[in-house]
Protein backbone atom coordinates (compact mmCIF):
# COMPACT_ATOMS: atom_id res chain seq x y z
CA UNK A 1 0.00 0.00 0.00
CA UNK A 2 2.58 2.48 1.10
CA UNK A 3 4.73 1.48 -1.85
CA UNK A 4 1.86 2.22 -4.21
CA UNK A 5 1.36 5.59 -2.58
CA UNK A 6 5.03 6.29 -2.93
CA UNK A 7 5.02 5.32 -6.57
CA UNK A 8 1.97 7.46 -7.26
CA UNK A 9 3.63 10.36 -5.47
CA UNK A 10 6.78 10.00 -7.54
CA UNK A 11 4.72 9.87 -10.74
CA UNK A 12 2.85 12.96 -9.71
CA UNK A 13 6.09 14.64 -8.86
CA UNK A 14 7.53 13.75 -12.22
CA UNK A 15 4.44 15.19 -13.85
CA UNK A 16 4.77 18.43 -11.93
CA UNK A 17 8.43 18.56 -12.83
CA UNK A 18 7.59 18.09 -16.49
CA UNK A 19 5.05 20.88 -16.38
CA UNK A 20 7.55 23.15 -14.65
CA UNK A 21 10.32 22.53 -17.11
CA UNK A 22 8.08 22.81 -20.15
CA UNK A 23 5.61 25.51 -19.25
CA UNK A 24 7.43 27.49 -16.66
CA UNK A 25 10.79 27.16 -18.37
CA UNK A 26 12.62 25.88 -15.35
CA UNK A 27 16.04 24.81 -16.62
CA UNK A 28 16.57 21.07 -16.45
CA UNK A 29 20.30 20.96 -16.29
CA UNK A 30 22.77 22.18 -13.76
CA UNK A 31 24.25 25.59 -14.47
CA UNK A 32 27.68 25.78 -16.01
CA UNK A 33 30.51 28.20 -15.84
CA UNK A 34 32.73 29.24 -18.71
CA UNK A 35 35.92 27.34 -18.09
CA UNK A 36 39.46 27.57 -19.21
CA UNK A 37 40.92 24.49 -20.85
CA UNK A 38 41.85 21.92 -18.26
CA UNK A 39 39.63 23.44 -15.65
CA UNK A 40 37.30 21.15 -13.79
CA UNK A 41 33.77 21.91 -12.82
CA UNK A 42 32.21 20.52 -9.72
CA UNK A 43 28.48 20.77 -9.48
CA UNK A 44 26.45 19.41 -6.64
CA UNK A 45 23.20 19.77 -4.78
CA UNK A 46 22.47 20.10 -1.12
CA UNK A 47 22.78 16.82 0.74
CA UNK A 48 19.88 14.48 1.48
CA UNK A 49 19.98 15.65 5.07
CA UNK A 50 18.95 19.10 3.93
CA UNK A 51 15.72 17.69 2.52
CA UNK A 52 14.95 15.92 5.79
CA UNK A 53 15.85 19.06 7.71
CA UNK A 54 13.49 21.17 5.62
CA UNK A 55 10.71 18.64 6.18
CA UNK A 56 11.26 18.59 9.91
CA UNK A 57 11.25 22.36 9.98
CA UNK A 58 8.02 22.32 8.03
CA UNK A 59 6.38 19.86 10.43
CA UNK A 60 7.44 21.85 13.44
CA UNK A 61 5.84 24.97 12.03
CA UNK A 62 2.70 23.23 10.75
CA UNK A 63 1.88 21.19 13.86
CA UNK A 64 0.28 24.03 15.85
CA UNK A 65 -1.95 24.87 12.89
CA UNK A 66 -2.93 21.21 12.52
CA UNK A 67 -3.69 20.96 16.21
CA UNK A 68 -5.79 24.09 16.00
CA UNK A 69 -7.83 22.71 13.08
CA UNK A 70 -8.41 19.38 14.84
CA UNK A 71 -9.39 20.99 18.14
CA UNK A 72 -11.71 23.52 16.50
CA UNK A 73 -13.39 20.88 14.37
CA UNK A 74 -13.87 18.35 17.20
CA UNK A 75 -15.18 20.92 19.64
CA UNK A 76 -17.60 22.20 17.02
CA UNK A 77 -18.75 18.64 16.34
CA UNK A 78 -19.25 18.07 20.04
CA UNK A 79 -21.39 21.19 20.41
CA UNK A 80 -23.24 21.21 17.06
CA UNK A 81 -22.86 17.79 15.41
CA UNK A 82 -24.56 18.81 12.15
CA UNK A 83 -22.33 21.76 11.47
CA UNK A 84 -19.35 19.66 12.37
CA UNK A 85 -20.28 16.97 9.86
CA UNK A 86 -20.91 19.54 7.18
CA UNK A 87 -17.54 21.11 7.86
CA UNK A 88 -15.62 17.81 7.73
CA UNK A 89 -14.55 18.15 4.07
CA UNK A 90 -13.44 21.71 4.69
CA UNK A 91 -11.38 20.65 7.69
CA UNK A 92 -9.88 17.77 5.74
CA UNK A 93 -8.92 20.02 2.86
CA UNK A 94 -7.50 22.65 5.20
CA UNK A 95 -5.58 19.95 7.03
CA UNK A 96 -4.05 18.19 4.04
CA UNK A 97 -3.83 20.43 1.00
CA UNK A 98 -1.36 23.00 2.35
CA UNK A 99 0.85 20.17 3.58
CA UNK A 100 0.89 18.47 0.23
CA UNK A 101 1.67 21.74 -1.51
CA UNK A 102 4.42 22.57 0.94
CA UNK A 103 5.93 19.13 0.51
CA UNK A 104 5.92 19.69 -3.19
CA UNK A 105 7.51 23.10 -2.72
CA UNK A 106 10.20 21.65 -0.48
CA UNK A 107 11.05 18.98 -3.01
CA UNK A 108 11.09 21.49 -5.83
CA UNK A 109 13.29 23.82 -3.88
CA UNK A 110 15.66 20.98 -3.20
CA UNK A 111 15.73 19.88 -6.81
CA UNK A 112 16.27 23.34 -8.24
CA UNK A 113 19.18 24.28 -6.01
CA UNK A 114 22.56 23.84 -7.60
CA UNK A 115 26.06 24.77 -6.59
CA UNK A 116 28.84 24.86 -9.15
CA UNK A 117 32.48 25.35 -8.25
CA UNK A 118 35.29 25.90 -10.68
CA UNK A 119 38.95 26.67 -10.07
CA UNK A 120 38.22 30.40 -9.92
CA UNK A 121 34.62 30.97 -9.16
CA UNK A 122 31.38 29.60 -7.96
CA UNK A 123 27.85 29.83 -9.17
CA UNK A 124 24.77 29.27 -7.07
CA UNK A 125 21.37 28.69 -8.57
CA UNK A 126 18.23 28.64 -6.50
CA UNK A 127 14.54 29.35 -6.77
CA UNK A 128 11.54 28.08 -8.65
CA UNK A 129 9.42 31.05 -9.61
CA UNK A 130 12.28 33.48 -9.65
CA UNK A 131 15.42 31.68 -10.60
CA UNK A 132 18.43 33.37 -9.16
CA UNK A 133 21.96 32.65 -10.27
CA UNK A 134 24.81 34.28 -8.45
CA UNK A 135 28.35 34.21 -9.79
CA UNK A 136 31.27 35.13 -7.56
CA UNK A 137 34.94 34.74 -8.32
CA UNK A 138 37.07 33.53 -5.45
CA UNK A 139 39.30 36.53 -5.81
CA UNK A 140 36.49 38.79 -4.70
CA UNK A 141 35.66 36.82 -1.58
CA UNK A 142 36.34 38.57 1.68
CA UNK A 143 35.41 35.91 4.20
CA UNK A 144 33.91 32.47 4.31
CA UNK A 145 31.76 31.38 7.23
CA UNK A 146 30.50 27.94 8.14
CA UNK A 147 27.31 27.86 10.14
CA UNK A 148 25.19 25.03 11.41
CA UNK A 149 22.47 25.06 14.01
CA UNK A 150 21.86 22.26 16.51
CA UNK A 151 19.14 20.59 14.44
CA UNK A 152 21.17 20.99 11.29
CA UNK A 153 24.09 19.25 13.01
CA UNK A 154 21.78 16.34 13.85
CA UNK A 155 21.17 15.96 10.14
CA UNK A 156 24.87 16.34 9.45
CA UNK A 157 24.59 19.45 7.33
CA UNK A 158 25.98 22.94 7.43
CA UNK A 159 25.86 26.19 5.50
CA UNK A 160 28.80 27.88 3.87
CA UNK A 161 28.30 31.63 3.67
CA UNK A 162 30.49 33.57 1.31
CA UNK A 163 30.78 37.31 1.64
CA UNK A 164 32.21 39.73 -0.84
CA UNK A 165 33.16 43.31 -0.13
CA UNK A 166 30.39 45.83 0.21
CA UNK A 167 27.49 46.72 2.42
CA UNK A 168 25.18 44.14 3.78
CA UNK A 169 21.46 44.55 4.17
CA UNK A 170 20.37 46.98 6.84
CA UNK A 171 19.29 44.23 9.22
CA UNK A 172 22.92 43.35 9.71
CA UNK A 173 23.63 39.68 10.21
CA UNK A 174 20.29 38.48 8.98
CA UNK A 175 19.50 34.86 8.37
CA UNK A 176 16.21 35.34 6.63
CA UNK A 177 16.21 33.59 3.30
CA UNK A 178 14.45 36.44 1.60
CA UNK A 179 17.02 39.04 2.51
CA UNK A 180 18.20 40.65 -0.66
CA UNK A 181 21.81 40.86 0.29
CA UNK A 182 23.57 40.52 -2.99
CA UNK A 183 27.03 40.64 -1.50
CA UNK A 184 26.59 37.18 -0.15
CA UNK A 185 26.42 33.70 -1.51
CA UNK A 186 25.04 30.86 0.53
CA UNK A 187 25.82 27.22 -0.05
CA UNK A 188 23.07 25.91 2.18
CA UNK A 189 22.64 22.41 3.46
CA UNK A 190 25.76 20.57 2.40
CA UNK A 191 27.25 17.65 4.27
CA UNK A 192 30.88 18.67 3.83
CA UNK A 193 30.61 22.35 4.69
CA UNK A 194 34.04 22.71 6.27
CA UNK A 195 35.64 20.84 3.39
CA UNK A 196 34.08 23.25 0.94
CA UNK A 197 35.27 26.14 3.01
CA UNK A 198 38.81 24.76 3.04
CA UNK A 199 38.68 24.28 -0.69
CA UNK A 200 37.46 27.82 -1.30
CA UNK A 201 40.08 29.24 1.05
CA UNK A 202 42.88 27.27 -0.56
CA UNK A 203 41.84 28.48 -4.00
CA UNK A 204 41.50 31.98 -2.63
CA UNK A 205 45.03 31.92 -1.25
CA UNK A 206 46.37 31.12 -4.71
CA UNK A 207 45.74 34.68 -5.76
CA UNK A 208 48.09 37.25 -4.38
CA UNK A 209 45.79 40.22 -4.30
CA UNK A 210 44.04 41.63 -1.31
CA UNK A 211 40.53 41.22 -2.52
CA UNK A 212 39.58 44.78 -3.36
CA UNK A 213 40.04 46.17 -6.79
CA UNK A 214 43.82 46.16 -6.93
CA UNK A 215 44.91 45.18 -10.36
CA UNK A 216 48.24 44.42 -11.87
CA UNK A 217 49.76 47.75 -10.95
CA UNK A 218 52.57 49.78 -12.46
CA UNK A 219 55.10 48.40 -9.98
CA UNK A 220 56.27 44.95 -10.88
CA UNK A 221 57.00 42.25 -8.39
CA UNK A 222 60.73 42.83 -8.35
CA UNK A 223 60.41 46.50 -7.54
CA UNK A 224 61.72 47.80 -10.85
CA UNK A 225 59.38 50.30 -12.35
CA UNK A 226 59.49 51.88 -15.75
CA UNK A 227 61.00 54.96 -14.15
CA UNK A 228 63.90 52.97 -12.69
CA UNK A 229 64.61 51.58 -16.09
CA UNK A 230 64.46 55.00 -17.66
CA UNK A 231 66.96 56.30 -15.13
CA UNK A 232 69.30 53.40 -15.82
CA UNK A 233 69.03 54.00 -19.53
CA UNK A 234 69.92 57.64 -19.01
CA UNK A 235 73.00 56.68 -16.99
CA UNK A 236 74.14 54.31 -19.71
CA UNK A 237 73.56 56.86 -22.40
CA UNK A 238 75.52 59.54 -20.57
CA UNK A 239 78.34 57.06 -20.05
CA UNK A 240 78.28 56.12 -23.69
CA UNK A 241 78.34 59.73 -24.69
CA UNK A 242 81.23 60.40 -22.34
CA UNK A 243 83.42 57.54 -23.48
CA UNK B 1 11.39 27.25 -54.07
CA UNK B 2 10.36 26.02 -50.70
CA UNK B 3 13.56 24.07 -50.28
CA UNK B 4 15.63 27.13 -51.17
CA UNK B 5 13.76 29.14 -48.59
CA UNK B 6 14.24 26.43 -46.01
CA UNK B 7 17.95 26.22 -46.76
CA UNK B 8 18.22 29.97 -46.52
CA UNK B 9 16.51 30.09 -43.15
CA UNK B 10 18.63 27.22 -41.86
CA UNK B 11 21.75 29.02 -43.05
CA UNK B 12 20.58 32.17 -41.37
CA UNK B 13 20.00 30.32 -38.12
CA UNK B 14 23.37 28.62 -38.33
CA UNK B 15 25.08 31.92 -39.08
CA UNK B 16 23.41 33.48 -36.08
CA UNK B 17 24.49 30.57 -33.95
CA UNK B 18 28.00 30.62 -35.26
CA UNK B 19 28.70 34.31 -34.84
CA UNK B 20 30.31 34.84 -31.45
CA UNK B 21 28.49 37.02 -29.00
CA UNK B 22 29.54 40.63 -29.36
CA UNK B 23 28.13 42.87 -26.65
CA UNK B 24 29.19 46.07 -28.37
CA UNK B 25 26.32 45.58 -30.78
CA UNK B 26 23.85 45.91 -27.93
CA UNK B 27 22.54 49.41 -27.66
CA UNK B 28 18.89 49.18 -26.89
CA UNK B 29 16.86 46.73 -24.84
CA UNK B 30 14.82 44.22 -26.75
CA UNK B 31 11.19 44.89 -27.49
CA UNK B 32 10.23 42.05 -25.18
CA UNK B 33 11.19 44.29 -22.30
CA UNK B 34 8.28 46.60 -23.05
CA UNK B 35 5.97 43.58 -23.04
CA UNK B 36 7.39 42.58 -19.71
CA UNK B 37 6.85 46.07 -18.34
CA UNK B 38 3.27 46.08 -19.59
CA UNK B 39 2.56 42.74 -17.95
CA UNK B 40 4.07 43.79 -14.64
CA UNK B 41 2.09 47.01 -14.76
CA UNK B 42 -1.13 45.15 -15.49
CA UNK B 43 -0.47 42.90 -12.52
CA UNK B 44 -0.66 45.89 -10.21
CA UNK B 45 -4.32 46.28 -11.18
CA UNK B 46 -5.80 49.75 -10.81
CA UNK B 47 -2.39 51.34 -10.44
CA UNK B 48 -1.39 50.22 -13.94
CA UNK B 49 -1.55 53.68 -15.48
CA UNK B 50 0.66 55.15 -12.81
CA UNK B 51 3.14 52.30 -13.03
CA UNK B 52 3.32 52.04 -16.79
CA UNK B 53 4.36 55.64 -17.46
CA UNK B 54 7.78 55.61 -15.79
CA UNK B 55 8.43 52.13 -17.13
CA UNK B 56 7.53 53.25 -20.64
CA UNK B 57 9.87 56.21 -20.42
CA UNK B 58 12.58 54.00 -19.01
CA UNK B 59 12.20 51.60 -21.90
CA UNK B 60 12.20 54.40 -24.44
CA UNK B 61 15.30 56.09 -23.10
CA UNK B 62 17.31 53.06 -22.01
CA UNK B 63 20.67 52.83 -23.77
CA UNK B 64 23.51 50.44 -23.27
CA UNK B 65 27.09 50.82 -24.35
CA UNK B 66 29.74 48.16 -24.01
CA UNK B 67 33.32 49.12 -24.73
CA UNK B 68 36.65 47.46 -24.14
CA UNK B 69 36.98 48.58 -20.53
CA UNK B 70 33.51 48.81 -19.18
CA UNK B 71 29.86 49.24 -19.77
CA UNK B 72 27.47 52.09 -19.37
CA UNK B 73 23.76 52.31 -19.08
CA UNK B 74 21.65 55.44 -19.19
CA UNK B 75 18.00 56.22 -18.95
CA UNK B 76 15.56 58.83 -17.76
CA UNK B 77 13.71 61.85 -19.08
CA UNK B 78 13.45 64.24 -16.17
CA UNK B 79 16.03 62.64 -13.95
CA UNK B 80 18.72 61.41 -16.24
CA UNK B 81 21.02 58.72 -14.95
CA UNK B 82 24.10 57.26 -16.48
CA UNK B 83 26.12 54.54 -14.83
CA UNK B 84 29.51 53.40 -15.92
CA UNK B 85 31.13 50.31 -14.51
CA UNK B 86 34.53 49.00 -15.46
CA UNK B 87 34.49 45.26 -15.95
CA UNK B 88 37.47 44.75 -13.68
CA UNK B 89 35.59 46.19 -10.71
CA UNK B 90 32.70 43.81 -10.93
CA UNK B 91 32.40 41.72 -7.81
CA UNK B 92 29.30 39.63 -8.21
CA UNK B 93 27.04 38.97 -11.12
CA UNK B 94 23.50 37.93 -10.38
CA UNK B 95 21.17 36.68 -13.01
CA UNK B 96 17.52 36.51 -12.04
CA UNK B 97 14.64 35.35 -14.10
CA UNK B 98 11.11 35.31 -12.86
CA UNK B 99 8.43 33.36 -14.56
CA UNK B 100 7.23 36.13 -16.86
CA UNK B 101 10.78 36.91 -17.86
CA UNK B 102 11.37 33.25 -18.64
CA UNK B 103 8.36 33.19 -20.89
CA UNK B 104 9.57 36.24 -22.75
CA UNK B 105 13.15 35.04 -22.82
CA UNK B 106 14.39 37.92 -20.73
CA UNK B 107 16.53 38.18 -17.63
CA UNK B 108 17.82 40.75 -15.20
CA UNK B 109 21.56 40.84 -14.76
CA UNK B 110 22.45 42.63 -11.56
CA UNK B 111 26.03 43.74 -11.36
CA UNK B 112 27.67 44.67 -8.13
CA UNK B 113 30.85 46.43 -7.21
CA UNK B 114 32.22 46.80 -3.72
CA UNK B 115 30.06 49.74 -2.79
CA UNK B 116 28.15 50.23 0.39
CA UNK B 117 24.68 49.44 -0.78
CA UNK B 118 23.20 46.02 -0.94
CA UNK B 119 21.08 46.91 -3.94
CA UNK B 120 22.78 46.30 -7.25
CA UNK B 121 24.73 49.07 -8.92
CA UNK B 122 23.43 48.17 -12.31
CA UNK B 123 20.51 46.07 -13.41
CA UNK B 124 20.76 45.19 -17.05
CA UNK B 125 17.33 44.35 -18.34
CA UNK B 126 15.85 43.42 -21.64
CA UNK B 127 18.67 41.52 -23.24
CA UNK B 128 17.81 38.29 -24.97
CA UNK B 129 21.30 36.81 -24.88
CA UNK B 130 21.49 37.21 -21.13
CA UNK B 131 23.49 34.06 -20.58
CA UNK B 132 26.05 35.02 -23.17
CA UNK B 133 26.31 38.53 -21.75
CA UNK B 134 26.69 37.16 -18.25
CA UNK B 135 29.46 34.83 -19.34
CA UNK B 136 31.10 37.66 -21.23
CA UNK B 137 31.06 39.80 -18.10
CA UNK B 138 32.31 36.85 -16.12
CA UNK B 139 35.35 36.44 -18.30
CA UNK B 140 36.08 40.14 -17.90
CA UNK B 141 35.62 40.40 -14.17
CA UNK B 142 38.31 40.11 -11.57
CA UNK B 143 39.69 36.71 -10.87
CA UNK B 144 38.16 34.94 -13.81
CA UNK B 145 41.38 34.66 -15.76
CA UNK B 146 44.85 33.34 -15.32
CA UNK B 147 46.62 36.67 -15.13
CA UNK B 148 47.19 36.80 -11.40
CA UNK B 149 49.26 33.67 -11.32
CA UNK B 150 50.96 34.31 -14.62
CA UNK B 151 51.23 38.07 -14.65
CA UNK B 152 53.70 38.65 -11.78
CA UNK B 153 56.13 36.25 -13.43
CA UNK B 154 55.69 37.57 -16.91
CA UNK B 155 55.76 41.26 -16.11
CA UNK B 156 58.13 40.71 -13.21
CA UNK B 157 60.89 39.02 -15.12
CA UNK B 158 60.93 41.02 -18.31
CA UNK B 159 61.79 44.45 -16.83
CA UNK B 160 64.05 42.78 -14.33
CA UNK B 161 66.06 41.26 -17.14
CA UNK B 162 66.15 44.53 -18.96
CA UNK B 163 67.39 46.23 -15.82
CA UNK B 164 70.04 43.56 -15.41
CA UNK B 165 71.16 44.01 -18.99
CA UNK B 166 71.33 47.75 -18.53
CA UNK B 167 73.37 47.42 -15.35
CA UNK B 168 75.79 45.07 -17.07
CA UNK B 169 76.17 47.50 -19.93
CA UNK B 170 76.89 50.32 -17.51
CA UNK B 171 79.42 48.15 -15.70
CA UNK B 172 81.15 47.31 -18.93
CA UNK B 173 81.22 50.94 -19.98
CA UNK B 174 82.75 51.95 -16.66
CA UNK B 175 85.29 49.15 -16.90
CA UNK B 176 86.25 50.20 -20.41
CA UNK B 177 86.71 53.75 -19.24
CA UNK B 178 88.88 52.82 -16.27
CA UNK B 179 91.08 50.31 -18.00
Amino acid sequence: MSRNVERAASWMYRGVWGVLTRWFRVPQHSPTLPTLPGEQLQSFRPSEGFLRYLKLQFWLTILPAEAFIVIAWSSLTAVRPWIGIWLTPVALVLGTLPQALSYLAIHLRYDTTWYVLSQRSLRIRSGIWTIHEATITFENIQNVTVESGPIERCFGIGNVIIDTAGGSSSSGHSHSKGSSNLHRGEIAGVANASEIRQMILSRLSLSKVAGLGDEESATTASGWTAEHLAALREIRDTLQAGS
Amino acid sequence: MVTILAIKTIRCIIARRMTPFDPSTIERPDRALMKYYIITALLTGPLSILVILPLFFKYETLRYRFDAEGMSMSWGILMRREIYITYRRIQDIHLTRNIIQRWLGLATISIQTASGSSSPEMSVEGILEADALRDFLYTKMRGAREHHEAAPDATGTAPHDEALALLREIRDLLRARHS
